[in-house]
């Protein structure tokens, strides 16, 4: 399992992906791009021994260059900017209490994904279960509504995230880490537990479904030639 | 590179950069892959709108208040309350093994102080009145038995454990059992030892917390 570059900066990946014009092909290597990923996985190596050995310090590296980025996974998740607050701080807790089984198998950003991404899913588990036993409850059952950047384009985004919902648990995953937070296949694979391969042909029918609901293809047009 | 029409999902898929390029050409003169190649790259473009990256130093503060705060607490205690608060949802398994270690901790405690408090128990305080001891004894039972339960719904994954961390999981319940035999021998010479009714209940409590930990991260 690749495991490089996880550590880079979001602003990094994203110009990355922009000057492609909007579509992300993974790169080739070259000399620059290896030593920034080898700087990265230094980062990463430093940060899990410094979180390791109980040094807050780390702690807060790991929440400097991942915090923003894990918020926006688990507000996508979750759907609400509040549940993704907790659902980030339940993440660092569980990395503190579980740090002593983490092997380095995989790099340390892909481990703390991991469990973010299995923690969004026990809370969207534990609010199904509330939700359950408050039928009656009219304002807890309200999804809550989403403050949107200013830039952000409104009926696009909720067309977005209605369509996003239409997906499986895998396919919105992935869609998620690989289009929206930057991860490559690699990494996904890693968090995921599945194989790079399975996390290519999970995002290629995400995005075919979602075109289907978003953008119907137009047929006279759309044959083959 | 020769690109036609056919492979346009094959480089959707996985195609390199040198694909992509040859496909867009391709499409120069292909109004159908350029509409395909359009509505895919818009997808992408799209994702940009759930992208909200903005630095939060309250939600630091709040997390490493909350690190610190678990860092001075014994472990498995935050583990206790944690799932005590969110109790109304847990399934009966877990309810069964927190009653039993809330009893066996309760009836170790009570045993402990009862010790402690009367005068005569000075020379023999670490050792457990008969009537305390079947109290343990039989608490300690339900408690373990609380733990098989876990056990069993964590065996399919420990058998065949599907990533590292699995693995892990599993070694350290094989060392964790095997020091609960040994502490149970030593235990079971001498019964009224309350030092090793205590050593023996926080491996209890933590083979209970690893287990939890196999079933979270199987979810």
């Amino acid at each position: 399992m690749g495991t490089v570059g996880l550590t880079l900066h979001w602003e990094d990946r994203i110009s990355t992906a922009a000057s492609q014009g909007g579509r992300r092909v993974e790169p080739p290597e070259t000399a620059a791009r290896e030593t920034r990923e080898t700087n990265a996985l230094s980062e990463d190596a430093a940060v899990a021994a410094g979180c390791l050995a109980g040094d807050l310090r780390a702690y807060e590296r790991l929440y400097h260059l991942q915090g923003a980025r894990m918020r926006n996974l688990a507000r996508n998740l979750l759907g609400s900017p509040s549940d993704a607050e907790d659902a980030v701080q339940d993440t660092f807790l569980k990395v503190q209490r579980n740090i002593q089984s983490f092997r380095g198998q995989s790099a340390f950003v892909t481990w703390v994904f991991r469990i973010l991404v299995n923690t969004c899913y026990d809370a969207r588990r534990s609010r199904m279960r509330r939700k359950e036993q408050q039928p009656d409850d009219s304002e807890q059952a309200m999804p809550r509504r989403e403050p949107r950047a200013p830039e952000a384009h409104p009926s696009l985004r909720m067309a977005l995230e209605r369509a996003l919902g239409q997906l499986t648990r895998h396919q919105r995953d992935v869609f998620l880490l690989y289009e929206v937070e930057g991860f490559r296949h690699a990494e996904i694979a890693g968090m995921l537990e599945i194989s790079e391969t399975a996390s290519k042909n999970t995002l290629f029918q995400a995005k075919k479904n979602l075109r289907g609901m978003l953008e119907p293809p137009r047929g006279a047009q759309a044959g083959v030639r | 590179m020769n690109i036609s029409c056919n492979d346009r999902e094959r480089i959707f898929l996985d195609g390199s950069a040198e694909e992509w390029a040859a496909l867009e050409q391709h499409a120069a003169a292909c109004p159908a892959c350029a509409e395909e190649i359009r509505a895919w790259k818009a997808l992408s473009t799209a994702a940009g709108e759930l992208r909200e990256y903005r630095a939060d130093a309250a939600l630091w503060a709040k997390i490493e208040q909350s690190l610190k705060e678990k860092e001075q607490r014994p472990r498995g205690w935050d583990r206790f309350w944690e799932r005590l608060r969110l109790g109304g949802g847990l399934s009966l398994g877990w309810q069964t093994a927190l009653a039993g270690a809330l009893v066996l901790a309760l009836a170790v405690w009570g045993v402990y102080v009862a010790r402690y408090r009367t005068p005569a128990g000075t020379g023999q305080s670490r050792l457990l009145k008969n009537s305390a001891l079947a109290e343990v004894e039989r608490t300690e039972h339900d408690y373990m038995q609380a733990i098989d339960k876990l056990a069993t719904e964590a065996k399919p994954e420990l058998d065949s454990p599907s990533s590292p961390l699995m693995a892990s999981y599993k070694e350290k319940l094989l060392v964790l059992d095997s020091a609960i035999g040994e502490l149970r021998t030593e235990a079971g010479r001498n019964p009224s030892n309350a030092h090793l009714r205590y050593e023996l209940l926080a491996m209890y409590q933590e083979k209970q917390q690893t287990l939890e930990d196999v079933l979270e991260t199987k979810r």
